[in-house]
């Protein structure tokens, strides 16, 4: 009589207990639902007291997105559990069956190592989903204090942060197959981690070649997401990352294959990882899901701006640690981007803060060019890049509406039982969980 | 002196760490339904070849040939074997109860063994027990026990007896011996002679990582020929 549930069912079902039964697992539910309090408590208050609370003067109302206000901070603690704690339960997962010797038994199973590997990549992506709750709570929580929320901006959200694990979980699957013992795992998977930022530096620094690279890194995609703004060439590529990763641990995860062979094989992978990466990159395809359009010109701006049909070449001298580069590229250029994918930006500078440049007559100035027209302009504001590109255009600027304008959803309403919720319950409801199934 | 039915033939393999010669050049045939004893001093390469043969260790050279002269593929030789090793603790969180029944499910085992396996092996007793909280022998017994329910018709076991007394030894060997009756192969690593000489009616003699001897040594003192050899 054989067993009635498939061969999958029973892999997922041993790595799910395998899961429930690790200690890191369990402390890092324990520790992401005060994570999350925190960054949601604060949130909430310093929302309400700009809201008015407390007799405070109240903002200005197109301020008051809950996307940038509330969930971009309130999220930004699970971005803190997937790089600092979710490593070390990934490299639990798939190292622990090299440590037992369980991987010398799994390994002379007919389903491959890249099966495994997926089937290990899931069940981590399920616990990370049920870490998710702690959010969850702020978004119920936010609900009852009367707030409202735009689903699209949340799905983003959620979305880059499921990412950003998907990315966390498949380093540290490759970490934990290619190295020896765990300890050596997390150092690389930190390793790498920390090596992100260093790339966000350098990016800042010296901008160029660095910052588009940069643009693909962990936290500038969470970023992103956290504004709003998905990116297909984001998507594509966080994806094409973690399908590599998991690849290059299924290739460690066969022991029975000479260790010279799969190092080519890891050689062979990372030349198709570095061409699918390239290609990942080329989708222009973007979409703005905040509510405030905070990654888009207004549409009667951009139906506008689509009218261009020729090449339109932009060059801003402006150093990468330049403020007014900043906001040159953040509040105007990425949105030109997402209108005219064809649109060739190119940033020239001397120096990296552009301190010692001031003196050049130049410095400053971005020259914008179609169709063997120029114009020069000093703004950085999206009103000065639009009038530019319409007077260079020759099309007459659309009439100021007040369709677009985002009136704002201010909220002076203090975090009330969130500390007890987060701080109390959360853990009460973990380590109960914890010692149920211990006892199970 | 080979067995009377050969399922399978081991030719020319071979192994090196760096430059370490672990198995050189190791031949010789396991039959069908037989328990064959591989046998030899510390560090002659016995789990060394186990592993090679089981997959879980490339090996540098030599084939692994089917009954009619065909090699055996990869896919073939996880349908025909299955290696157990020795020292593992595997899935140490779960209990010994969950790792039976997940060896018949992941590995296509069949359940209606399962009762008589328990009995066989004595585990009754500790089949609630996490199977990291055992001690030696009774994670031994547990790891035989996932060995015996797993459906290859080879069974490849690392020491099989190391952590034993006396009494389960032989409560072992028994249903060993009886579970090679049914005509389930059992390759057993043994470096006590005195078990080994117990159980199997076959053996591999292993010394410096070469086949040293092969067959049943009838009428023979093992441990004689043993010390003859290596």
């Amino acid at each position: 009589m054989r067993s009635r549930k498939s061969r999958a069912a029973w892999l997922l079902e041993k790595e799910w207990r395998e899961l429930l039964a690790s200690r890191a697992w369990w402390a890092f539910l324990l520790l992401i639902g005060p994570l999350v309090g925190v960054s949601f408590i604060d949130a909430v208050r310093t929302y309400a007291e700009a809201s008015g609370l407390n007799g405070t003067a109240a903002g200005v109302g197109e301020a008051f997105s809950p996307l940038i206000g509330v969930w971009a901070p309130t999220f930004s603690a699970c971005e803190l559990g997937a790089a600092f704690l979710l490593p070390f339960v990934a490299i639990r997962l798939v190292g622990g069956d090299k440590q037992s010797g369980a991987l010398k038994l799994e390994a002379q199973h007919p389903f491959s190592a890249f099966t495994r590997t997926s089937a290990k990549a899931l069940v981590l992506l399920a616990g990370w989903i049920i870490a998710s709750a702690a959010p969850f709570i702020a978004i119920v929580l936010w609900k009852v204090y009367g707030g409202t929320l735009h689903p699209p901006e949340i799905a983003s959200v959620v979305l880059g942060h499921l990412l950003n694990a998907g990315l966390v979980v498949a380093l540290a699957a490759a970490a934990a197959c290619v190295t020896e013992h765990p300890s050596t795992a997390a150092i690389v998977t930190l390793g790498v981690t920390v090596g992100t930022w260093i790339l966000n530096f350098a990016a800042a620094v010296h901008g160029g070649l660095w910052e588009r690279a940069a643009g693909y890194t962990p936290t500038a995609m969470v970023a992103d997401f956290q504004h709003g703004l998905v990116r297909a060439d984001v998507l594509l590529m966080a994806s094409a990352f973690i399908a590599a990763l998991l690849a290059l641990a299924a290739i460690w995860m066969r022991i029975g294959v000479p260790v010279r062979r799969r190092a080519y094989e890891s050689l062979a992978l990372a030349v198709v990882t570095v061409i699918g990466a390239s290609l990942c990159a080329v989708p222009a395809a973007s979409w703005d899901l905040s509510e405030n359009r905070a990654n888009s010109f207004p549409r009667a701006d951009e139906e506008a701006l689509r009218e261009i049909r020729r090449p339109l070449r932009i060059e801003a001298r402006l150093a990468p640690e330049d403020p007014r580069r900043f906001d040159l590229e953040h509040r105007a250029l990425s949105k030109l981007r997402r209108v005219l994918p064809g649109v060739q930006i190119s940033y020239v500078s001397a120096t990296s803060i552009g301190l010692f440049e001031q003196s050049n007559p130049h410095y400053g100035e971005i020259t914008y060019e179609l169709d063997g027209r120029t114009t020069v302009s000093r703004s950085t504001t999206v009103e000065g890049v639009l009038e530019a590109i319409y007077d260079l255009a020759g099309i007459a600027p659309p009439a100021p509406s007040d369709a677009d304008i985002f009136r704002g959803h201010p909220l002076a309403a203090p975090p009330n039982g969130a500390a007890l919720i987060f701080y109390g319950v959360w853990p009460a409801a973990v380590l109960g969980a914890s010692l149920a199934w211990r006892k199970q | 002196m080979g067995p009377a039915t050969p399922l399978l033939r081991i030719t020319n393999l071979t192994k090196r760490y760096g430059g370490l010669l672990a198995l050189s050049d190791v031949s010789f045939s396991i039959g069908k339904g037989e328990l064959l004893g591989l046998i030899g001093p510390n560090g002659s390469g016995k789990t060394t070849l186990f592993e090679c043969l089981g997959g879980v260790l490339p090996s540098d050279g030599g084939q692994v040939l089917r009954d009619d002269g065909r090699p055996l593929a990869a896919h073939e030789r996880r349908d025909l074997l299955f290696y157990l090793p020795d020292g593992i603790a595997p899935w140490p969180a779960q209990r010994v109860r969950w790792a039976l029944d997940f060896a018949i499910g992941f590995f296509g085992g069949d359940h209606s063994h399962r009762q008589d396996v328990i009995e066989r092996l004595a585990i009754a007793p500790f089949l609630d027990m996490p199977i990291g909280a055992l001690s030696k022998g009774q994670r031994k017994r547990a790891l035989l026990a996932i060995g015996l329910l797993t459906p290859q018709p080879i069974l490849l076991a690392d020491e099989p007896f190391d952590g034993l007394d006396l009494r389960q030894t032989r409560e072992v060997a028994q249903a060993l011996r009886d579970y090679a009756a049914q005509g389930r192969t059992m390759f057993l690593s043994i470096h006590q002679i005195a078990d080994a000489a117990r159980v199997c009616d076959r053996f591999v003699l292993l010394s410096g990582g070469r086949a040293v001897g092969e067959g049943t040594f009838d009428g023979r003192d093992l441990e004689e020929v043993f010390l003859a050899l290596t």
